[in-house]
Order: C-alpha cells, then sequence, then structure tokens
C-alpha cells in the first residue's frame, strides 16, 4: 500500500490507508444518498393518497361507505387532489394496498420485486432474474458490436478526411430515427435473410451504441496534443504506429465514458427490440405484459428489474474503468 | 483499389443474402399468430402439445404476434408459411399489393364489441356523437370505422362526431375515464374489466355481431404465388386438418386447452382462470365453424366494409381473395 | 485548388455517365443477384471517389458538398437495391415511393409535426431544461445534495422508456401533455448533470480571483460559474434535444389522440403502407438534424472561447 498517505487516518493504530480511504469516501456519498432516497420515498408515499384516491372512493362505494360525492359520474371530472380532501379517511386508508392503482405504494413494489426474484426458482418464467438473463444476452453482443463498429468507425473519420466530412453528419442524423419505428422493419428484413434469434435484437442494441462511442472516440482520437503529435513525427512514426502508441492509449478516459452511455443504450435497444419479436421473453416483455393486463404493479417492478440492470452494467464499466486507469497511471 | 474492399464485402454480402432461399419446401410450417400466446390460438397449441402435426407428418413453428408485429410484413418477408389475421387487415394488405389468399376460416363469428359506461347515457349507437371512444389500430380499426361511417358519424370529434383515441391493449383507458367506450373482446378485455371491480350492470355493451357490422375474424391466409406449388398446397392442407382437430379438440376440453396454453407462454403473465374463460369465450366464437370460409360470411365482411362510404377500407370487391381448394382437401 | 475542383468536376461526371449505362444495363439485364450486387458495388466505389475529389477542395465546399453527395449515394444504391433485388413495397419501399408519399400528404405531415413536436417535444424540453437548470443552480451550491442526488438521478435517468410511457399516459391522459411529461423526464437529468458538473468546473484560480474582487455569491455565479458552465450546459442541450424528439415520437405508441407522428407510424406500419412510415420518419430525421444543428450553432456563436470550438484535429 504504497500509495497511501503515512497521514491517512487510521493509519497509525493499523487501519491500512487504503481502507480508510473507502470508508472516508462511502461515508461522504452513503449518507446523503440514503437522504435523498428516504426523502423521495416519504413523498412517494404522500402522492400515492391523490393519485389513488378515485380508485379508493370507487372501492369504498362499493362497500356502501357513504363518500361525497355520492355517484361516479359525479366524481368524473374531480382531481385526486380534491376527491381527497373531500373524503380525506377513505382515500388514506385504501391508498396503499390496492390491486390496480394508478400509482403502487413503495412497499408494493418492493413484495412484488421480492417475489418474482428471490420468491420464484430462477429458472422459472415467472422469474424476473430469468427475464433479465434473456435481455442481458443480446445487450451484451450488441454493445460489443456497437462498440467495435463505433471505435472501427472513429479510428476512420479520424484518419481519413472523406468520412470526416460525410459520415459524422449522417451518424448524428441516424439517432434521431426513431428506433422504435425502424425495430420491426430491421427484424422482418433480418428474418427475412435467415437471421434470427438473438442476433436481430443485438443489431437494435448496436445501432443505439455505436453512436456514442464514436463521438466520444473522435474525441478522444484528437485528444493528444499537437507538440505529442509532432513528436511522434520526428520518430519518423506513420499514422497506424501513432494510433497505437498515442492516440489510442490518450483516448481510453474519454472511450470509458462513452461506454457508460453505449452499455445503457445498448439496454434500452434491446428491450425495443423485444417487442416486434413477440414480447415473449425478457424484460421488454414483462413490461408489456404487466401493461396488457393492467397490472400496474407489475410493470413498476419489471421497470425497476431494468434500471437495476442498467445500473450494474454501468458500474461494471465504471470498476473497469478505474482499473484500467489506475494501471495506465491516468487516473484522477 | 483499397477503396474497393469494403464495399465490395458489403454487396456481395447483400447479394448471398437475397438471393438465399426465403423458405424450407419440407414439411416445417411456421404459423404467425396476431397477438400474444393466449388461448384465443389454442386450436393450433392443442394440435401442436397432443401430436396431431405430428400424425400429419408436419413439423410446425408457432410464432407469437404483439403490438408491433404486422403479420402481413411477416408473410410477405418470408418469415412464416401463413398467418392469423383479421379479414379487413388481410383485404387491405392484398389491396396494397400483397396477394394473401384466406385457406381457412375456423372462427365462425366476431368477438368483437364496444364497452360503454352506462352513465354516460349511451344507449344507441346514434349516442357515441360527442364522446370519447377508445379504438385499437394495426389492423383492428376497420370494423368501427365502417360501422361510423355507416350510421353517418363522423370519425373527426367535436359535437357531432366522436373523438377517437388509438388505446393501447388494456382497459385503463375505460377505469380511468379517458374514454366513454373501449374496444373490447368478448374473450378477453372485457373479461379484464369484470377483475376490475366493475359490475355488469354498470356497463352498456354493444356486440359487433348483434349490430350487423362484424367482420370475420382469424382466419389463415397464406401468399397466392405459393398456392401455385402443390407441394405447399398438400403441406396446408394437412395442416388445417390437424388444426381443426385441434380445435374441436379445445371445444370440447377447454380447461386442459387452457392448461396447454399456459405450458407455452414464455412470460409468465398469463394466469390460469383468466385463460380458462377466454377460452369458454372462444369455444363460442368457432363453433358452427368446420374451418371453411362460408362465403355467405366472406360476403357480408366485403359488404360491410365497401360501405364504409367516404373512407371505405378496401375500394373495389376483391377478386380471388379465398379459395375453398385447402379446405376441401382437409374436410375429406 | 482550381486544379482540384477540376478533378472533383471530372470524377462527377464520369460518375453520371456510368450512372447512365448502369441504368441501362440494370433495366435490360435479368434480376442476377451477382450482378445487381456488381452494379452496386461499382456505383459506391465510383461515389467515393468523387467524394474523395470534393473533399480536396476548399473547406467551405466541401462541409456541404460531401456530406450531401454522401446521402445521395446511399439514397441511390437504396433504390437500386430494391429495385435490382425485387424487395417487396411492403417490406422496404422505394425513395422514389417515400418522395410521392411526401408530396401527396403535406397537410397530414404537417399536422402530426405540430402535435408532436410543437406541442408535445417542444414543451416537454422547455419544462425539462429549465427545471434541470433550476435545479442544478439550486445543487451546485451543497455538495451534500450533489452527492446524494446525482446518483439517484442517474438511477432515475436508467428507468426505459418503454415502462415510464405506459405509466405517464395513465397519468396524464392520452393528449400532449402525457408525451410532455415523458419528454421532461428524459430530458430532466442529463441537463441536470451536465449543468451540475459545469457550475463547479471552474479553477480555484478563478475562485479566488472572484473572491480578491470581493464578489457576492451572486456576482459569481453570474460572472464565473454560468459562462463557465455553457460548454456543458450546450452539451446537456444536445443529449436532450435528440432525446426530446424520440421520447414524444415514442410516448404516441402507447396511447394518443388520431394525431401525431408516433400514432402516424404505428397506424401506417399496420395498414401497411409503409412509403407513409418513411415519410414520417423522414421529417423526424430532418427535425432532430436541424434542432442539433440549431443548438450547435448557438453553441458557437455562446462559448466561442472553448478550446473546442477552436481546435481542429
Amino acid at each position: 500500500m504504497t500509495d497511501a498517505p503515512l497521514s491517512a487516518p487510521g493509519a497509525g493504530i493499523g487501519r491500512s490507508g487504503r481502507v480508510a480511504h473507502l470508508s472516508r469516501h462511502a461515508r461522504a456519498t452513503v449518507g446523503p444518498v440514503l437522504l435523498v432516497v428516504a426523502a423521495l420515498v416519504a413523498l412517494w408515499y404522500l402522492a400515492c393518497i391523490p393519485m389513488n384516491a378515485q380508485n379508493a372512493v370507487l372501492l369504498a362505494e362499493r362497500e356502501d361507505i357513504a363518500v361525497t360525492p355520492a355517484t361516479a359520474a359525479e366524481r368524473r371530472d374531480m382531481g385526486g387532489l380534491a376527491l381527497t380532501f373531500a373524503n380525506p379517511a377513505v382515500a388514506t386508508a385504501r391508498a396503499f394496498a390496492q390491486e390496480r392503482p394508478r400509482l403502487p405504494a413503495p412497499h408494493q413494489v418492493l413484495t412484488e420485486l421480492w417475489n418474482t426474484t428471490v420468491g420464484v426458482a430462477p429458472t422459472s418464467k415467472r422469474s424476473l432474474l430469468h427475464h433479465a438473463r434473456i435481455t442481458l444476452v443480446p445487450t451484451l453482443i450488441g454493445f460489443a458490436l456497437g462498440s467495435l463498429a463505433g471505435i472501427a468507425l472513429a479510428i476512420g473519420i479520424v484518419h481519413s478526411r472523406v468520412m470526416d466530412l460525410s459520415v459524422m453528419p449522417w451518424a448524428i442524423a441516424s439517432q434521431t430515427i426513431p428506433i422504435l419505428a425502424i425495430a420491426p422493419m430491421i427484424i422482418v428484413v433480418m428474418n427475412s435473410i435467415g437471421v434470427q434469434g438473438v442476433l436481430p435484437k443485438a443489431t437494435i442494441s448496436a445501432y443505439l451504441s455505436f453512436f456514442p462511442v464514436t463521438v466520444g472516440m473522435v474525441k478522444g482520437l484528437r485528444a493528444p496534443a499537437p507538440s505529442d503529435l509532432d513528436l511522434m513525427r520526428t520518430w519518423n512514426a506513420g499514422p497506424a504506429r501513432t494510433l497505437l502508441s498515442l492516440r489510442l492509449p490518450a483516448s481510453i478516459p474519454y472511450l470509458f465514458a462513452s461506454l457508460k452511455i453505449a452499455v445503457a443504450a445498448a439496454l434500452v435497444g434491446a428491450i425495443v427490440g423485444e417487442l416486434p419479436t413477440g414480447a415473449v421473453a425478457g424484460l421488454g416483455a414483462r413490461l408489456l405484459a404487466g401493461s396488457y393486463y393492467g397490472q400496474t404493479v407489475q410493470i413498476w417492478s419489471a421497470l425497476f428489474a431494468a434500471a437495476v440492470v442498467a445500473a450494474a452494467l454501468v458500474a461494471a464499466i465504471a470498476a473497469l474503468e478505474r482499473l484500467t486507469l489506475r494501471r495506465m497511471g491516468l487516473a484522477r | 483499389m483499397k477503396h474497393l474492399i469494403a464495399p465490395a464485402v458489403l454487396a456481395t454480402g447483400l447479394a448471398t443474402a437475397f438471393a438465399a432461399p426465403a423458405l424450407a419446401q419440407d414439411n416445417s410450417v411456421a404459423l404467425q399468430l396476431q397477438w400474444v400466446t393466449q388461448a384465443q390460438f389454442a386450436g393450433y397449441y392443442v394440435a401442436l402439445d397432443k401430436g396431431f402435426y405430428e400424425e400429419e407428418n408436419l413439423d410446425v413453428t408457432i410464432l407469437p404476434g404483439g403490438p408491433d408485429i404486422a403479420p402481413p410484413q411477416v408473410l410477405a418477408g418470408g418469415g412464416a408459411d401463413a398467418m392469423l389475421n383479421w379479414m379487413p387487415s388481410a383485404l387491405a394488405a392484398r389491396e396494397k399489393g400483397l396477394p394473401v389468399v384466406n385457406i381457412a376460416q375456423p372462427f365462425k363469428s366476431s368477438g368483437l364489441m364496444l364497452t360503454c359506461w352506462k352513465d354516460t347515457g349511451i344507449t344507441g349507437p346514434q349516442d357515441f356523437k360527442g364522446k370519447t371512444i377508445g379504438v385499437w389500430f394495426f389492423g383492428n380499426e376497420y370494423p368501427f370505422l365502417s360501422w361510423m361511417s355507416q350510421e353517418g358519424i363522423s370519425t373527426e370529434g367535436g359535437e357531432d362526431g366522436v373523438t377517437v383515441l388509438k388505446q393501447g391493449f388494456n382497459v385503463d383507458p375505460l377505469l380511468q375515464r379517458q374514454a366513454d367506450c373501449i374496444s373490447t373482446m368478448t374473450y378477453n378485455e372485457y373479461g379484464q374489466v369484470l377483475d376490475a371491480g366493475v359490475t355488469e350492470d354498470e356497463l352498456v355493451t354493444f356486440k359487433y355481431e348483434d349490430e350487423g357490422v362484424a367482420t370475420l375474424e382469424d382466419g389463415i391466409w397464406v401468399l397466392e404465388e405459393n398456392l401455385e406449388d402443390p407441394a405447399f398446397v398438400d403441406k396446408m392442407t394437412r395442416f388445417v386438418r390437424a388444426s381443426m382437430k385441434g380445435w374441436k379438440y379445445a371445444e370440447e376440453n377447454p380447461e386442459e386447452a387452457a392448461g396447454i396454453v399456459l405450458d407455452n407462454d414464455e412470460t409468465g403473465a398469463q394466469t390460469e382462470e383468466a385463460q380458462v374463460r377466454m377460452m369458454g369465450e372462444v369455444a363460442k366464437l368457432t363453433a358452427g365453424s368446420n374451418g371453411a370460409l362460408d362465403e355467405a360470411d366472406y360476403q357480408r365482411t366485403v359488404d360491410t366494409l365497401l360501405a364504409g362510404g367516404s373512407d371505405p377500407v378496401i375500394s373495389q370487391a376483391p377478386e380471388g381473395a379465398w379459395t375453398h381448394v385447402i379446405s376441401d382437401g382437409a374436410l375429406n | 485548388m482550381r486544379v482540384r475542383l477540376r478533378s472533383a468536376a471530372t470524377s462527377a461526371v464520369l460518375f453520371g455517365g456510368l450512372l447512365v449505362v448502369l441504368g441501362l444495363l440494370a433495366g435490360a439485364a435479368p434480376r442476377i443477384p451477382a450482378l445487381a450486387a456488381l452494379a452496386l458495388l461499382l456505383v459506391w466505389a465510383l461515389a467515393w471517389q468523387a467524394n474523395r475529389a470534393f473533399s480536396l477542395t476548399d473547406a467551405r465546399i466541401a462541409r456541404v458538398a460531401c456530406p450531401v453527395l454522401f446521402g445521395l449515394t446511399l439514397l441511390l444504391l437504396w433504390q437500386m437495391a430494391v429495385r435490382l433485388f425485387d424487395v417487396p413495397s411492403v417490406i422496404l419501399p422505394a425513395p422514389t415511393e417515400i418522395t410521392v408519399a411526401i408530396a401527396a400528404n403535406l397537410p397530414t405531415l404537417w399536422a402530426d409535426f405540430v402535435q408532436t413536436i410543437l406541442k408535445g417535444a417542444l414543451g416537454g424540453w422547455l419544462i425539462g431544461c429549465t427545471a434541470g437548470v433550476g435545479t442544478a443552480l439550486l445543487v451546485a451550491r451543497s455538495g451534500f445534495l450533489r452527492r446524494g442526488l446525482l446518483p439517484v438521478g442517474n438511477f432515475v435517468a436508467a428507468l426505459p422508456i418503454i415502462g415510464t410511457a405506459p405509466i405517464l399516459v395513465m397519468w396524464f391522459g392520452f393528449g400532449w401533455e402525457s408525451k410532455a411529461a415523458v419528454v421532461v423526464v428524459m430530458v430532466f437529468f442529463p441537463v441536470l448533470v451536465n449543468t451540475v458538473a459545469g457550475l463547479s468546473d471552474s479553477e480555484a484560480m478563478q475562485r479566488d480571483l472572484m473572491r480578491t474582487y470581493g464578489a457576492t455569491p451572486g456576482q459569481t455565479l453570474r460572472y464565473l460559474a454560468l459562462p463557465s458552465a455553457l460548454p456543458f450546459l450546450f452539451n446537456g442541450l444536445k443529449i436532450a434535444t435528440t432525446l426530446a424528439l424520440i421520447g414524444a415520437i415514442v410516448a404516441e405508441f402507447f396511447g394518443s389522440p388520431t394525431l401525431g407522428m408516433g400514432f402516424r407510424i404505428s397506424t401506417e406500419v399496420g395498414r401497411l403502407n409503409l412509403p407513409m412510415v418513411w415519410a414520417t420518419i423522414v421529417v423526424a430525421a430532418l427535425t432532430g438534424s436541424l434542432s442539433y444543428g440549431l443548438v450547435a450553432r448557438l453553441e458557437r456563436r455562446l462559448t466561442f472561447w472553448h478550446p473546442s470550438q477552436q481546435a481542429r484535429g
């Protein structure tokens, strides 16, 4: 642990500097995050009451409890807040355990998440882990393909003036085409060629993830100072050598920044790609299935599962980044 | 020369891709469903599970549909040998230049209906004026548009017309009071409305069959050019025979059929009671059909569509849109 | 330079001439895939040569001519591929059909544009960016809030739009309000993250300088933090522009009145009217590129002093 300062907290009593450093960093972030999350959860519970008020009052009316106003037709144009103030006890009592809530309570979402991840066998069709795995495969393949394509495109753009002038504007334009419109066509065309299964979904993931990598790598490959480029020139280094020894290493920080964005985009692409293939399996399919049968809690739990997967992927890339940059001496 | 290598590789790839044969000519059949796996397609799943297709020496793959899949498109792309489709949508595709032909019609009656809140004061079709009605699109809007045209009600909104909403595939627009009426199927969404706690006397319903504007649903369609191949005709004859056997079995054993559908559901989102109920309702629609298209029913559908007034679904009576060759062969 | 222009023009003329020959060949020859592939290959090679010649000319001409030529080449290859390989129109229509569809449906396309872009996307973009910048100004003053809010914000930004759109449609109804809400959710966090990073990007020496001038926090904000935040803010705005467009269109897939670009795309696919689908996609791509270009233009004017606007790699 030669890089930990001697004056690090706990150095005197034997706790290693790195551990002390980590724990101080954790204390600095965990506290605020927990506070913000607690505040948000409290707001969420509060918001459940007016959001679910319409349904709560309806349920009470069916149980023959007196509510104001009495009939559904009169209540139709009233907002959630107005109904809550008119029937506070009724609205609050029934806000947190409805079967088809407009806004599920946090504990409902967490229970559903628990039931579908820990409460079922991971290989069962009802398990979110099973569906997450199905979505993860085309995500990772598409991410790999998209990143490679992005890097290749960036190298081409930096070295060829033609490509720089022609391809970049069209790469930008390609991202303005709504993917949800193109995805079915990509799937149909690929199926007609005979390519089925994971590859069409991976193509859509690659389509969404190549652009951030291209933009980031172009910036990164152009990042070395002119003086460094001149230095390579004095050593008679050709473009390939300069690329390998100067440009690529200098672009690694930019690469990792864009890889983090690209992996999240690849996950979105895989979810979008599941819809035209029958929405049969995967997190996107679960989202849609929840939507068809009006199972709001199912939608929310699938949504959180997707966000957790995305966060995990980004964290994995961030860990890889820290490792690589530290070994390259570029750590901040 | 080095600038030609990349284009050469791409062009060769394209050439081999499009030159490859699109369909296998052996005993494999791919059937494209028009929605996700549910008891609406029980006959085919029963035939698969009970070995009826195997008895006819067929290797059948059932491809589930979804919101982003247009079965005619899949058929055109060679991704399936046969598709299920509602007759209005298939006839419209035929007019667009995609020659699809009906080879069998397992569904005798239509399950389409409009479900409205009784407290909106709607008692008959003329009361739709000034109301908001949810309609599915993607091929399911044609019966509604024809009906409104025949009633002389505009679909542009305003006091004397209906405001049409493109509803998603769930019943929330009705429950959340965003629409006064929504499109439902007798076997699916209507049950979901009741499941949400709404009682039958809070609703008023209009079945398209009773209003005389019903169109045929869930027919089996193939591409016209394939019908010139005797091997294909023979294959489809065996397919229709086995499928109709599956349908009749499903009609007589609804619980077993629902169980088979559940086993084949990859999303894990279907529930047994919903599927049993759906099977019971679907059996009412398939009863009375032996698989052959009844010409009188066909003519009634065409007349309904042609009577669409200013915005007809099809502009002229279709020629050669159906054939009895396969169903005749299958039934003896 | 004049020599290079002449070689560019020569290439273009040769290219055009060979196109005519190829066109005649393609019409006359039977539809053999190998021959068709060869034709595509030749066209691309020639276009690339012409493009190279143009790229060596004056920067102003090249900046416009090269992307335009590249785009035209892609369209030409598309048209040739569709015709030569007999691709059915219900799978991929030819560019000529799409142009006809655009010309024939201008009123519909305009009405859709107003509904989706001007009401949904623009409204949501304005609300989202204002909220993002406002929150960033509040958050940047407190390191505590910053450390707490950013991880949570990243998590919320990772929620896929396919899931949030149906929920927001359920809450805000079928009109443009729910589309604007989807856009706000998508746009808020990128703008927030970028602005917060920008507001704290000033160097220690610059902050010390403001201190020696006796600047109040408000003055520091106005003269130091805001200008140094501008490059980051524009980065966020560029991302927000693309997201706003996609968000508004995708949100319409989950419920809309019978108007709007997302509605048009999803229903026309169901009606197998592919040229109209592509016409709407063209409008979307044009809008996205133009608005991105507008923001980039504004960025160049306001942050001319930043190295990224000056360096030419």
